[in-house]
């Protein structure tokens, strides 16, 4: 009887740390404020309080990288732009899965503080920079200009990466920017722009960053991305209950100067609920611009979405 | 004889097929011939992004580079012909050369944007940068490898120092300054990409697809801009050539 | 016409002042006009650097070089020049090589075209007009280079051993040719040579030059009619007497050794 105790606790010792050993590879996204729910969650380790290793493989400039990092392999989970990842396995080039969101909303329009831009007809003629092509704010903003009836020929939009954007809305390169916070908040306080419109006026709830999951390990390892969902929505909560320490995290991994980062966390929704209907309608954007081939919106939407694990959360 | 030199690639291109169509190669890490090509397709008809057709990319980036390299040419021949002419300016410009020649065009683009705005004149600047050398140096070497007694020659038919520069300098040269061209050109084509980085205004270029490529997650797409970009590129040098042979004949 | 070199010497001066070598040595000399002047000399004697001097490339450290009593100033003379190594313009054509110099004085394009075209009649080189350097033999490029240079008209005609990379038998040829056009033209001509052979059977006048620094050290008339035997006696003595000199300056230089 001892001999067979003392096998099976050596092969546990040996099992426990190959099962949990490995930790979980994470990556989120540089300088972009919606990430803050990962970084509270590194900071206050909430993902170790869970049960689990994670281990940050990758900080990325831009969402499309990001998932080259899935595709290569090299992530389990990641912070990212539902504009990305949407794309990535709508043209199959990444296998994920969304298991929670991050935020909605988050960004807005900018313009040049002096300028007499008062309405989005105002933009007829000029020029507005986006982060890039099928972006969620290259959505937006085509929403707004539908919205108030201004015809998207007439706009001059060009691509741009958003650290450009606010020197070049200064030199006067470009008279109008789409961007995720901190960015316009950063304009605002450097004296160079004014927000016209933030783009909860122009869609509410809009889906933004999503906490996206690889799907082979969602597969394998459920409890642990379990875990990790759990501590994110902590970390969530962390942030609604204590912003000023949330406010400090931020400015740490943001590197960006206070009043920037107050100004822009008050424009961002930080929120675990999947936005499961704002996403069908973000898909249904990319197919008509056929940005993406998708033949069966609302079964791409519920195989890419999985609301499972985060209800089974919140029962709780 | 030439039906040899095509084998090697076909062979390559159907292995490559056939480890994509087995699956040993998966998808996103390099896409089929087969994918690529019908990329290509869909960036002629459709196009990334969708709209921006194929050929209206090329005729943008022709035009860029077009802008960069001629300006590049128009000031690098003639001060490659007076410094191989002139020991002195040589020696005076010389340093200047050699310290900025070996920063990557790629370096200059924030500066580039300051200086020229987003758009193409920055654009064009960075491809400037990337032709002007070979073709300068190039040039330098032309003159300094033409026969003393060519000159000599030319002196004894009583020519003055004009005469020298045009008849004899210059035509002597041409060999030399071709080389430079046909390098610059190659440089300058390939700084291409690296120059749409600056900003695309017009929403139009091959580099900016590729970026938007990238974007939007199509491998395939990425790989048929790249092709595109490599065949242009060797059109471009055969026209050159071509163009090389018939200015060369007396070779 | 008369040529005169008073005085004439040249020293080259390496980087330092033990270096310099000194080329030529007081050389004077006269020539008339229309005479066939060869100039012979051992290796390094300074030929070449004579015939620069007399064309204007060169600058003669002491010494000046007359025409019709009057300073030679660089280049301000016509003086003619054909070098050994041809020197033909490679991306010309034969006619374009032949006009450079009508080309560079300004003379309307027709007129040099035709003047041109004389004289790749005269020097058998019709059909040739539009080869490159490179398509044609070595004799033909020197009739191009020869004509190039009797094109101007220049008052002394310098040649520094224009025949020395040929075969002998185009060699040969090249003399009879020369020869032709000189008995038919009466140009006042300069010819460098290491080939005794070739001395003798052009020259009106043989001027033999020392081993460095060059002076003149024998001179010899050459009064035998043309067309001239190569074989005949006279010839042969000639070039006996001249070779004797030669190897004494040979020898001179082994001693030093």
């Amino acid at each position: 009887m001892k001999k067979i105790g003392l096998l099976v606790l050596v092969s546990l010792l040996f099992f426990v740390p190959f099962a949990y050993g490995q930790p979980i590879r994470i990556a989120y996204l540089q300088a972009d404020i919606h990430q803050l729910p990962c970084w509270v969650a590194l900071e206050k380790g909430f993902f170790e309080k869970e049960g689990i290793q994670v281990k940050v493989a990758g900080i990325f400039k831009a969402g499309p990288e990001l998932m080259s990092g899935f595709s290569a392999g090299d992530l389990d989970m990641g912070y990212v732009g539902i504009a990305p990842s949407t794309t990535a396995v709508a043209n199959k080039t990444a296998r994920v899965v969304a298991l929670a969101q991050v935020n909605t909303e988050g960004s807005a329009i900018v313009v040049r503080k002096e300028d007499r831009i008062q309405a989005i007809s105002d933009l007829i003629g000029k020029t507005v920079a986006v982060p890039g092509h099928s972006t969620v704010q290259d959505f937006l903003l085509r929403k707004a200009l539908h919205q108030f009836k201004t015809p998207q020929e007439q706009v001059k939009i060009m691509v741009l990466k958003p650290p450009e954007m606010i020197g070049a809305l200064r030199t006067h390169q470009i008279d109008g920017f789409i961007a995720w916070e901190p960015f316009p908040a950063k304009a605002v306080t450097m004296g160079v722009g004014r927000v016209l419109t933030s783009s909860g006026q122009i869609w509410k709830g809009h889906p933004c960053c999503a906490l996206v999951c690889d799907e082979r390990f969602f597969e394998a390892k459920k409890d642990q991305a379990k875990a990790l969902v759990r501590a994110h929505v902590k970390a969530i909560d962390f942030i609604l209950l204590n912003r000023e320490e949330a406010i400090q995290i931020a400015i740490k991994y943001t590197g960006m100067d206070e009043a920037s980062v107050r100004l822009a966390m008050e424009n961002v929704n930080y929120t675990p609920v999947l936005s499961v209907e704002g996403e069908k309608e973000y898909v249904d954007f990319l197919n008509k611009l056929k940005y993406i081939k998708v033949d069966d919106v609302d079964g791409f939407v519920n195989r890419f979405m999985r609301t499972e694990i985060l209800k089974e959360i919140i029962k709780k | 004889m030439k039906k040899e030199r095509y084998l090697l690639l076909i062979l390559l291109i159907l292995i490559w097929q056939g480890l994509c169509s087995f699956n040993l190669i998966p998808r996103y890490k390099l896409s089929s011939p087969v994918e690529i090509v019908l990329g290509l397709v869909e960036l002629i008809k459709i196009g990334v992004p969708p709209g921006h057709l194929l050929h209206h990319h090329v005729l943008y980036s022709l035009y860029r580079v077009a802008l960069g390299y001629g300006v590049a040419a128009l000031l690098a021949i003639p001060l490659g012909l007076l410094m191989g002419w002139f020991p002195r300016l040589r020696r005076m410009i010389s340093p200047i050369i050699e310290v900025v020649r070996p920063i990557p065009p790629l370096a200059w683009i924030p500066i580039a944007i300051v200086w020229f705005g987003i758009g193409i004149k920055s654009a064009a600047f960075i491809i400037f940068l990337g032709a002007f050398f070979p073709i300068l140096l190039n040039t330098v070497a032309g003159v300094l490898s033409i026969n003393p007694i060519l000159i000599e020659a030319a002196r004894t038919l009583q020519a003055k120092e004009k005469d020298i520069f045009y008849k004899v300098l210059l035509p002597g040269s041409v060999p030399n300054i071709f080389v430079g061209m046909r390098i610059g050109l190659g440089v300058g084509w390939m700084t291409l990409v690296a120059a749409e980085f600056t900003g695309v205004r017009e929403g139009f270029g091959l580099g900016y697809m590729i970026m938007t490529a990238r974007d939007i997650q199509r491998p395939d797409e990425i790989l048929a801009g790249m092709l595109v970009i490599g065949l242009i590129g060797l059109l471009i040098n055969a026209g050159l050539k071509v163009i090389e042979s018939r200015a060369l004949r007396w070779r | 016409m008369t040529l005169e070199l008073l005085g004439l010497s040249k020293t080259f001066y390496g980087a330092n002042e033990s270096e310099a070598v000194h080329a030529l040595d007081h050389i004077e000399y006269r020539i008339e006009s229309g005479r066939f002047v060869g100039i012979i000399g051992p290796s390094g004697c300074g030929k070449t650097t004579l015939l620069r001097i007399i064309a204007g490339l060169e600058k003669a450290s002491e010494g000046k070089v007359l025409l019709d009593g009057k300073e030679m100033l660089q280049g301000s003379e016509t003086v003619g020049m054909v070098f050994q190594e041809y020197a033909l313009f490679p991306w010309r054509t034969t006619l374009q090589n032949i006009e450079m110099g009508l080309e560079i004085r300004g003379v309307d394009k027709e007129k040099r075209r035709l003047t041109a075209m004389e004289y790749i009649k005269q020097f058998g080189l019709s059909g040739f007009e539009n080869r490159y350097p490179r398509e044609l033999s070595g004799g033909m490029k020197q009739r191009v280079a020869i004509a190039r240079t009797l094109i101007m008209n220049p008052r002394v005609v310098l040649m520094d051993e224009p025949f020395g990379s040929l075969d002998s038998q185009t060699r040969n040829g090249m003399q009879e040719f020369l020869l032709k056009i000189w008995q038919e033209r009466g140009d006042t001509i300069i010819f460098v040579t290491h080939n005794v052979d070739e001395a003798v059977f052009l020259s009106d006048e043989i001027v033999v030059l020392s081993r460095r620094p060059g002076r003149i050290i024998k001179r010899v008339e050459v009064n035998i009619p043309r067309p001239r035997d190569r074989t005949s006696e006279e010839c042969n003595r000639i070039r006996r007497d001249i070779l004797r000199v030669l190897e004494v300056e040979m020898k001179k230089e082994e001693r030093e050794r």
